[in-house]
């Protein structure tokens, strides 16, 4: 088969994948399996594409790691690489008991086999008892969030621990959570919807000097809101690594990354942030000035009332039908060349959803090479 | 109207955190009164309580480094507030290895209690963690629905067994039924008995003892007269005696109840700096 991927984990490194899975199912019910030559990336993306994960494992976090793809096969059949989806709840109970997976399981076989769709997983365990556990997946192109850390003007580094003991004082039912920050100073408050009658919830907030951080760079005052439930994943990950976190940001309404890295795994969180009312009418304005506006619903229970942005996301589907079903019609599209969405923020109230569309930006972008610049055309 | 109040000792935060989460599984809402010298959880009985009232009493010098507290006027010096003990328990939970924390009435978008915890850090700072509690000011013409009750005309009064053991019993009679059956006697034995269609469960406890009890007319207590063997008996809502049980998070100084037949189960709880009473009343 022209697209394999056959990986060997050891024992000791199974804690780390076992918590990446985790992590990752914190922000949906289904992920990718994403291998290429470098190593192995764990994307996923939640329903409303609020949120972004991915955690690549280079090569050598593998006690064996291979990854065979025949480029001339490849671009005669202009076959895409190896794309896997898998459903969370199928691979969770593979890596459900981390501390016994530790200490009882010699080695994890992983191995695709793209024929008859399934990944194998295989769990050498002591007392030469192994279990196999046969996964099916679909094909599924990965989607990547288009955020540029470098672009951010402002950047927090701090230990994944004094992270956790900070959001440790929000109670575990707290959604969101807003970080403001200054040159001089830093807080963590938790944010309720103006909805929910003010004067029942108990607002929390933390306030820590600049110090505490390992570096501590504000280009701008900002005050960004996140959803702290999102989150939760990669700082139980962030413990399993004992790395330093560091976290991304802009002005409110720009998404917010959460990044660990360290010599043989990178993790990545990006979350959308809520956008200001004050700059609400704003970005609405200067999105509408694309000329290539596409339509579509936004599910979720994000979009209460409060104005949300989303992720950009890209993906390299080439030809193949996209289809949109919203409550009162059916949204055809015909995408041959899909480059990238740019985010936008708006406003929704839950209870009109459904008559009230969501402009967005899809512009093509000029990154990707091998792509014929071909348009998006959207057929009613 | 003032409030200003700190903790400082460790082992003081501890105690006065486990009073609270007491009271939080207690009540999902009840009053917090403020007089100079104590402070008392208390919950009315209201039908949305299920008639259930509790009265819970704190010497604030047990617990407080500082306290400062100015009433609503001078000659009614105290505060009634209204608020969720739930919420100061979460604020409180992430507490345990505080400085300082200091508790105050606030006002935020609303009447609040803040709870400041100021926590080391590797700082030069320490770090400071706020929570503002939402409560609700009850004005001075309410403060009469909020007096403590009385000791009622009961018919025995025992101690009660072993607070684990009781509530591991409860426990599992929950299971079988909703309605329990409390029964005691002078001559120190209790009965708890569940009886449904299929099953009939009951568990003996002897040897209690029974507390003297002195009216406060210095005359003889009434029980005197009544067969040592009669029971005294009343049929209770099993949850609101397992919350009873199960939020008891240290074992009381003295644990007893007094039974008016039929009527109402009157529990006394108390600990060292803490009385806790709480009232079942009989179902039909």
């Amino acid at each position: 088969s022209p697209r394999t991927m056959k990986c060997v984990i050891a024992g000791t490194h199974l804690r780390v994948f076992g918590r990446a899975i985790h992590a990752i199912a914190r922000i949906s019910d289904e992920f990718w399996f994403d291998p290429n030559e470098k190593g192995l990336a764990l994307r996923s993306v939640n329903s409303s594409r609020s949120a972004y994960a991915c955690v690549f494992f280079s090569s050598m976090f593998f006690q064996h790691y291979c990854w065979t793809a025949e480029p001339e096969l490849c671009q005669k059949k202009r076959q895409l690489p190896l794309t896997c989806k898998l459903v969370m709840k199928s691979v969770l109970p593979v890596f459900r008991w981390l501390n016994t997976l530790e200490r009882n399981v010699e080695k994890c076989n992983i191995y695709t086999n793209v024929n008859d769709c399934h990944i194998t997983f295989k769990l050498f365990c002591k007392h030469g008892i192994v279990k196999t556990y046969n996964l099916a997946f679909h094909e599924s192109e990965p989607l990547q969030a288009v955020f540029s850390r470098h672009m951010c003007p402002n950047v927090l580094k701090i230990q994944s621990r004094l992270l956790t003991d900070i959001m440790i004082h929000f109670p575990t039912y707290q959604e969101e959570v807003t970080v403001a920050v200054t040159p001089m100073k830093v807080c963590f408050k938790s944010y309720t919807e103006e909805e929910i009658d003010f004067s029942k919830a108990m607002h929390t907030k933390i306030h820590l000097n600049p110090d505490e951080f390992d570096y501590f760079q504000i280009g701008v005052d900002s005050e960004v809101t996140f959803c702290l439930k999102e989150l939760r994943g990669l700082l139980g990950f962030a413990e399993a690594t004992s790395a330093s976190v560091s976290i991304h940001f802009d002005v409110s309404g720009k998404p917010i990354a959460f990044s660990i890295e360290d010599m043989m795994v990178e993790a990545s969180f990006v979350l959308a942030t809520l956008a200001d009312i004050e700059n609400r009418e704003s970005s609405q304005q200067s999105l509408c000035l694309s000329q290539r506006q596409k339509r579509f619903e936004v599910g979720g229970k994000r979009c209460t009332g409060s104005s949300t942005a989303f992720i950009a996301m890209k993906t390299h589907i080439r030809a193949s039908e996209y289809f949109v079903c919203t409550k009162t019609h059916f949204i055809k599209y015909c995408i041959f060349q899909f480059h990238s969405l740019f985010f936008g923020a708006v406003s929704l109230k839950e209870q009109d959803v459904i008559s009230h569309t969501l402009h967005s930006l899809a512009t093509a972008s000029d990154a990707e090479d091998d792509f014929d610049n071909e348009q998006l055309s959207q057929v009613v | 109207m003032r409030f200003r109040a700190k903790i400082v000792d460790v082992a003081c935060l501890n105690h006065f955190t486990r009073v609270i989460n007491t009271i939080a599984k207690l009540a999902k809402t009840c009053t917090l009164r403020l007089t100079v010298d104590k402070l008392y959880f208390i919950l009315t009985d209201k039908v949305a309580n299920g008639g259930v009232s509790m009265w819970c009493e704190l010497n604030q010098g047990n617990f407080f480094d500082e306290f400062q507290m100015e009433g609503v006027a001078a000659e009614h010096n105290e505060i009634y507030l209204e608020l969720t003990p739930e919420n100061l328990s979460r604020a409180l939970k992430t507490a345990q290895n505080a400085k300082t924390v200091k508790i105050k009435l606030t006002n935020k978008h609303c009447p609040c209690v803040t709870v400041a915890v100021e926590l080391p850090s590797l700082s030069s700072s320490s770090r400071i963690v706020t929570h503002d509690i939402p409560v609700g000011v009850i004005p001075r013409r309410l403060w009469n629905d909020f007096r403590e009750p009385s000791v009622p005309d009961f018919d025995v009064s025992i101690y009660l067994p072993v607070l684990k053991t009781m509530k591991s019993v409860v426990e599992r009679m929950k299971n079988l039924s909703n309605c329990i059956v409390l029964e005691a006697n002078l001559n120190g034995e209790m009965n708890l008995k569940i009886e449904t269609d299929l099953v009939s469960v009951t568990t003996h406890f002897k040897g209690l003892g029974n507390p003297p009890w002195v009216s406060e007319d210095g005359s003889q207590n009434s029980t005197q007269d009544r067969d040592p063997e009669s029971m005294a008996e009343a049929r209770i809502d099993i949850r609101k005696l397992l919350q009873l049980l199960a939020g008891q998070q240290v074992n009381p100084t003295k644990a007893l109840c007094n039974i008016v037949s039929k009527r109402i189960v009157h529990f006394i709880l108390l600990h060292e700096e803490v009385s806790l009473q709480y009232f079942i009343p009989a179902l039909a």
